[in-house]
Formats: structure tokens, sequence, C-alpha cells
């Protein structure tokens, strides 16, 4: 029972915040807090990025091996992403298979990717039909503090960035760069007590009935959309919120995605 | 006739008068079951499936599931189990002590209880009266508890007639046991009548066709046919 | 979604099956189909062949994840293996992970947990055979067998996708429009006040495209209700029907 009732007096410290026009350390309702993006951390990997959206902490590794084409898609190469909510980044967390927050998290992080058609999958392509480049895209969150979604999806594209090609390992010649054809960037938002809130941090998820997660490209077309939670939307509501995940996708992925 | 409704159909602008099976949202009173509205003093929906959820004052017949001192947990066709006290099981006797519980009742014995008390967190306390033992040799059927009150009929009517033209001693519990008394050949006829009113409780003009079946029955029979 | 052949998805301004862009695929609806079940419904939305049971409510499992003020609503979408083109490998894989997970939380605003607390109420969907669009089918079929059940709920719950096919925004994709189209929306909505109870979307859409196809689907979503809504209320007049057939 102990825990249930922290729960409670967490969600209406928020929601009487809120209703007052407030959130937490004087951030605006459509702020996000501090954001870092730091890449190419890891050397063993062959991109990587280290992202902080306030307190929330998230690590991105990119690694590229050799394999076989999927049979249907035999000039193409391979996207999995994977993402590990482990034990030490929260004390919700437990170690474990996959549970369906970090399935979710993977997928939609991937959707992004996949749909924007970031990543020219036929450039991944060595041997039609034979020898293809996979792309493991992991992301290991290490703190929860909220949000962890666009975390992980930022550091997903700043991780592919600047994504190295491993030809030597294979004894292969190409190229060793692999230039990203867009930058979609996930927008999370929650609503409270009526109210829209860029970038809930962990008390205002657990206060919020219903989140969007909207991913948009360079040009402001979506490529991603998700809600979860268990409350309901409008459908005026849905619409504001698209509309300003793709304004704040832009400020992201200009303070944040320029080329290096 | 009768109306049936489904989760969240409108019902009426009459919020002071919404009952069972509904909930009141802007003022309006909506319908929470799947069920047929019952419309007296109160607006109701009585339900036409789901489990049977004890309220105080139900008389219920129970299974003992398990003796845990001092309560036999007692299993009454609901999600929640019950439980009877040992002090409630009056017999006039001394106070009935641990390990001896299972000679008073023993597990997979039945009951036939009150609901004293259902508290917030599904508790459910049950008495057992002394003119509610189940004594004697008899015949136990379980209905969906939503088809009781089709049983039971209008003012009893429907008992009465199976009662009388049966021949038989006809307990019908809140939570869909029946306890049924009497010679092989009756119970047997009763149960098959106790299975058609379930099966056809929605339909009209109920009543008058059990009653034809069970006269046309007794002709038969008497005329020597078996059916 | 794969990336398509260049395939023609519409042509002279029909789509493959003769539909049009705002047109539902056929859908059926039979109830109480399952013997043990507490509640179920057999759903067929065009080729697609859905069947959803519910069990509870009836006492949690396991007994640490109870929650002590109300029911905890599980929810289990999953394809049999025969389904599919590609035999799919029994078990849950990611994708039925995710929707899994989504359904259960389209179900969550809709049904009054606090009736039962301690209990689980389980909801199982089982995608028999498969052309786009079984989630949202899934969901249609969860909503009439939770009622069948006769759990209490404030609404039914309604669930339909659109997408775009040759850069037009259409109602309701077959498999081969899914596989070869540019965007998939899938929505879940309470028709009787316009909340939307889930959403999600993969591929590409402008923002007004966006728009036009949520409202699109709102609209659907509200002719499939008056369906759900009236097979339940048939259920029971036909029995009388047959009843009265009977006795003639």
């Amino acid at each position: 029972m102990g825990l249930e009732i922290i729960a409670d007096i967490r969600k209406d410290y928020v929601c009487n915040l809120v209703r007052g026009g407030k959130r937490e350390e004087g951030r605006g309702f459509r702020e996000y807090r501090e954001i870092s993006v730091e890449r190419d951390i890891i050397k063993r990997a062959e991109g990587s990025a280290r992202v902080k959206i306030g307190d929330t902490e998230v690590l991105v590794g990119v690694k590229v091996e050799l394999g076989e084409p999927f049979s249907d898609t035999p000039d193409k190469g391979v996207i999995i992403t994977n993402a590990e909510l482990v034990p030490l980044a929260s004390p919700e967390f437990e170690s474990g298979p996959p549970n369906e927050n970090s399935v979710q998290l993977a997928r939609v992080v991937d959707r992004g990717i996949r749909e924007s058609k970031a990543i020219d999958l036929k450039k991944l392509c060595i041997e039609e039909g034979e020898k293809v480049w996979i792309v493991f895209i992991d992301v290991h969150v290490l703190d929860n503090d909220g949000n962890l979604v666009d975390a992980a999806a930022l550091g997903a594209i700043a991780a592919l960035l600047n994504i190295r090609i491993p030809n030597e390992r294979y004894g292969l010649t190409g190229e060793n760069t692999l230039p990203m054809r867009d930058t979609p960037v996930a927008v999370t938002m929650a609503e409270v007590e009526g109210n829209i809130l860029v970038d809930p941090n962990f008390n205002e998820e657990n206060a919020a009935t219903s989140r969007l997660t909207v991913i948009s490209n360079a040009d402001g077309s979506l490529s991603g959309m998700q809600k979860s939670g268990s409350g309901g939307l409008k459908e005026e509501e849905v619409v504001e919120m698209v509309e300003i995940g793709i304004e704040k996708a832009r400020e992201i992925r200009e303070k944040y995605l320029s080329p290096l | 006739m009768y109306k049936v409704v489904v989760p969240g159909d409108f019902i009426s602008e009459e919020a002071e008068r919404a009952g069972e099976g509904t909930y009141v949202e802007d003022g309006k009173v909506y319908a929470m079951n799947y069920g047929i509205v019952e419309e007296r003093e109160e607006i109701k929906v009585v339900a036409l499936s789901g489990k049977y959820m004890p309220a105080k004052g139900d008389v219920v017949i129970g299974r003992i599931a398990e003796i845990s001192f001092p309560f036999w947990i007692v299993d009454i066709a609901s999600p929640y189990e019950a439980r009877l006290h040992v002090s409630e099981f009056a017999e006039g006797r001394d106070k009935i002590e641990f390990g001896s519980m299972s000679r008073y009742l023993d597990v997979d014995d039945f009951i036939v209880a009150k609901v004293m008390d259902v508290n917030v967190l599904m508790r459910i306390e049950l008495a057992l009266k002394e003119e509610f033992k189940m004594s004697g040799v008899g015949r136990l059927v379980e209905i969906p508890h939503t088809k009781v009150p089709r049983v039971i009929g209008r003012s009893g009517s429907m008992i009465k007639t199976l009662k009388e033209k049966c021949n038989c001693f006809i307990f019908i519990a809140k939570n869909g046991r029946i306890w049924i008394k009497g010679s092989e050949a009756d119970m047997n006829l009763a149960s098959e009548v106790i299975l058609k009113i379930v099966n056809e409780a929605h339909t009209s003009g109920l009543t008058d066709r059990v009653t034809n079946f069970l006269d046309s029955f007794r002709r038969d029979k008497e005329k020597g046919e078996e059916k | 979604m794969k990336e398509g052949t260049e395939r023609k998805l519409i042509i002279d301004g029909k789509r493959l099956d003769g539909r049009g862009f705002e047109e539902l695929r056929p859908i059926k609806i039979e109830i109480g189909v399952l013997k043990r079940a507490d509640g179920s419904c057999y759903l067929e939305v065009g080729d697609n062949k859905v069947i959803a049971a519910v069990y509870g409510p009836r006492e949690m499992h396991p007994r640490h994840a109870q929650d002590a003020k109300m029911a905890v609503i599980k929810y289990r979408y999953n394809m049999a293996p025969f389904s599919v083109d590609d035999r799919k490998r029994p078990g849950p894989d990611r994708r039925s992970v995710e929707i899994s997970k989504v359904s259960r939380e389209a179900f969550d605003p809709v049904i009054m947990k606090e009736y039962y607390p301690k209990m689980a109420i389980e909801v199982y969907v089982e995608m028999l055979q498969s052309d786009a669009g079984t989630r949202t089918a899934g969901i249609n079929a969860a909503s009439i067998a939770l009622a069948d059940a006769g759990i209490p709920m404030t609404d039914l719950v309604s669930s339909i996708a659109v997408g775009k096919i040759d850069g037009e925004v259409v109602l309701d994709l077959t498999g081969v429009e899914d596989n070869n189209g540019e965007a998939d929306m899938p929505i879940a909505m309470i028709a009787r006040t316009n909340t939307i109870t889930a959403l999600q979307m993969d591929g590409h859409l402008t923002k007004e495209e966006f728009k036009r196809g949520l409202k699109l689907a709102m609209g659907a979503c509200h002719q499939i209700y008056e369906l759900q809504r009236a097979a339940l209320i048939e259920r029971y007049s036909k029995s009388e029907e047959r009843e009265e057939k009977k006795r003639d």
C-alpha cells in the first residue's frame, strides 16, 4: 500500500501546480528541460550518443554487422531497434525479459527512423540476396525521470548521424559513412487537468491520464504517432498536440542535430 | 415489453432516480450494464450477464472450500470468497475448538447462509441460521444468478407453479444455486423446467408456456406414456 | 511497412476491391460463441477473422500484482500461426506485445474497475485470419465480448484504421493496401463522447492529411458503434423470434 499512497500524493502535487499555471522548477507548459547530446562516446560502437533531458539519461549505441537480408527485401539492409530498461535506471525497473514498456519504447523509436526513411536501406546492401549491413540500434536507459521516448529517439538519430560502416573489419571496401536523408524528432506531450505539457517528467507522467508522442520530419511531415496512457483525448487536443509536436521538433532539430 | 440497453446508452434526465446498473454524467443517467431497463421508483439496468456480487442481506447457498480457523472459507459462486466465523455456527453448544471445525462443517459441505456484511475490500461475512440448515437428500443445481428473478417470477408466480406441478421442495438462493428435494423423477422434471426457463428467460409468455408444458407432461404421465 | 513495388492501388478512382475511399469492408458479428468464456464475440471485417473472449472478474495472478482498490485489466492480442501467409511462430512477438498494451489502454477509460477490487478482467483476442486492420477488429470484438461478460462499462469502444494509398487518404486498408501504401493510422474511440482512447500512426502524412484522416476515422467509428450496438440488442430479440418459430 505504501507505494500507492506516495503515487497519489505525487499526482495531486503535479495537478495542483498545473491548475495554478505552473510546473516543477518553474518550467513553462511548452518548455523542454535542459537537453544535452554527446556524440561518439562509445569507442567500440559504430555510432553512439548520450542524451540527457533534465535528469533522464539515455545511452544509445549503434552496432553494424554483416548479415543476410530478409527474403522479401533482398536488396535492402536491416535495422533492428531494441531498448533496455535496466534495473539501475529506476526502482520500478526489474531485470528479466523485455516487458511491454521496453517493447513499446523500442518500436516507437524504430518507427520514426524507419518511416521517415532517414536511412536509405538500399545503401546498406553489399550483395543482393546475400550480404547486407545490419544496423543494431540499442537504447540503454540509465536514469528514468520521465519521457524516455524523446531521449531515446534523439539519441538514436544522433548516434546514426555519425555512423561508421566497419568495412575493414570484414575486409571490404566501400563507403565508411552513411548519410542520413532525414532527421525525425519525437516530441512527447502529456495531458494533465486539460493542459498540454511538453516533455513530461516522471511525476508528470504519473499524474497524466494520456500521453501523445508525435514524430515529425525535417519538412514538417509526420512519420509516427503513439498515444499511451489510460485516458482519452479529444480531436482538438490531438490536433493541437500535433501542431506543437512539429514546432518543438523543429527547435530540437536546429539546436541538437545540425551536422557536426 | 422490455428495453435492452448497452453500456453508454442514454436512459433519462432524472439523475435523482439513478439506481443499480446506471451511472450519472452531467446530470444524465446512462446504462453501465448490458441489460434490461427497469423503471420503478429507481431507474435500474438489470444485467443480462455477469458474476454474482454479494450484497448484505442476500441468502446464498455456499460450498465449504477451506478450513482456516476460526473461519470456514466459503465459495458462494462469486469471484470473491466469503467466510463464516465459528461463532456464527449457532448450535447452542460450547465454543468450537481449533482442529474440530471439520466435525461441524467439512470441505465440500453445502450450507445456506445469509450475507451479514460486505466491506469495501470485499470481505464477505456470512451467518448460518438454524432455519437455513440444508438437511436431507436432494439435488443442487446452479444457474446464472441473473436468471434467478425469472425462475422466481413476478410475486413468486413461477416458482409457485414449479413447486406445485413438480411436487418438489425448491429453494432458490440469490447466487444462482437451487436446492431441489423430491423423488428422482420429480427432481428430473424440475431440473428440466428450470433449464428451460433459463434458456428462454428473456422471452414473453414464458409463465404460460411453462405451465402448459408441465400440465401436458402430467397428462401424458397419467396416460401412461413415458416422456 | 514495406516499401512497395510500384503497384497501383487505385484504378479509375476505385480501390482494388471496388470500394470507395471512405467505405468500410463488410462486418459480421456473432456474440456468445464460446461456452467456457464469460463473454465472447466472433467478428469479421473483410477477410479478417477474429475471436475475442473475456474471463472475469476472477482472481488475479500473480497475487503481488493485485490492486487492492480495483480490478486489473489484462489484454492479450495473439495471431494464430496459420493466420498469415508466412507462418507466424506461435507465442508473443514484440508486435503483439505492443498491440496488447495499446489495446488494453484503449479500454482503460471505459471499464469500471473500482467495482472489482483485487480481481483481474482478462481479454483474449485471437486473430484466426489476417488481412490488415487486425488490432482494430480485435478491439471491436473485445468491446462486445466485455459487454457479453457483464463487465460494467461507461461505453463501448469502437476502432478502425485509415491510411494513405497512391497519395489518397482512405478508410480501412486491406493487406495489399497496407503493404504497398504510404501510411497507416489505427484509432479507437468512444462514439458517444468522441473521445479517442487509442491512436497510432506510421508512414508518411502531412499535417493536413493527418487531420483529414483523423476525421474520416472518427466518422467510421460511429458507423461501427451502430453495428456493435445493434448486434448486442438484436441478440435478445433474435432469441425471442426463434422461440416463436418453434411454437408454430
